[in-house]
């Protein structure tokens, strides 16, 4: 077989090409979300890791989840939490063929921006609240 | 319409470039799905350990559904994010530096999850 180059892949138009929708925002930021849970998940290894250990591994995490940073961090995680849920339970009603057509569409997308910030500070009152 | 008693599912898979890219999407469902239960309760959780102390919190992780709630929540998301990550890395990488990106999310997934694992069985039984 004779040696050739690799013909380049043809590409699609990136989203550079298009007019910014909701969706196509929604759809870029679950994205985003989904990766910033990677931080989130490794923000819980380090407060299970710190509460196997002793009062001292233990302090040092709460010690960091107090600061400012740790906040903004948790905040943060709460948040990309709820926004990814909400994403994804529009992704399962897609999977099964509802809220595809327009009017639908962008109220699915208005409601998980909505919720995703209410149930975050929901939590965050109920957090700083309930003792 | 359809004779066969192959589910639509059992037809394609095993299909497709990847062999796998069936399998790799009917898993992510499957762990969305799931993530939506055991996130709210791992939410509750994270609001009851809030205000507690060093011992508080340990005694309220070393019981058994606290325990078990975050052994699923952690499984189950920690292979969601490889699976979600995987897909971000293959849209936007190419060549080699995809390739070492999609081992070190592998690398990365196992590792944050057996970390959490071994914590919270520590937690339970030491």
């Amino acid at each position: 077989m004779a040696l050739t180059a690799p013909k380049p892949r043809p590409l699609s138009p990136h989203l550079d090409v298009y007019r910014m929708t909701l969706t196509m925002a929604m759809s870029i930021v679950h994205r985003i979300t989904g990766v910033g849970l990677y931080i989130g998940v490794a923000l819980l290894a380090w407060f299970l890791l710190a509460l196997s250990g002793d009062a001292m591994t233990f302090a040092t995490f709460t010690g960091f989840i107090h600061s400012f940073i740790g906040q903004l961090l948790l905040l943060g995680f709460t948040w990309a939490l709820f926004h990814h849920m909400l994403g994804g339970v529009r992704h399962a009603l897609w999977d099964a063929g509802i809220g595809l057509d327009d009017p639908l569409r962008e109220r699915l997308a208005q409601f998980t921006l909505v919720g995703g910030v209410a149930l975050t500070v929901i939590v965050w009152i109920v957090g700083y609240a309930v003792r | 319409m359809n004779s066969s008693y192959r589910t639509p599912l059992g037809r394609v898979r095993g299909l497709g470039s990847a062999r796998l890219g069936t399998q790799d999407n009917w898993l992510m469902r499957i762990t969305s799905l799931a993530l939506i239960p055991l996130s709210i309760a791992f939410v509750f959780l994270v609001l009851s350990l809030l205000h507690k102390d060093y011992h508080g919190a340990r005694a309220l992780m070393g019981e058994p559904l606290p325990a078990v709630i975050v052994l699923l929540f952690v499984l189950t998301g920690v292979y969601h994010t490889e699976l979600g990550m995987r897909s971000v890395i293959v849209d936007y990488l190419q060549g080699q530096l995809r390739e070492f990106a999609l081992i070190a999310n592998s690398c990365a997934a196992v590792a944050l999850g057996l970390a959490c694992v071994y914590a919270v069985l520590r937690i339970g039984f030491v």
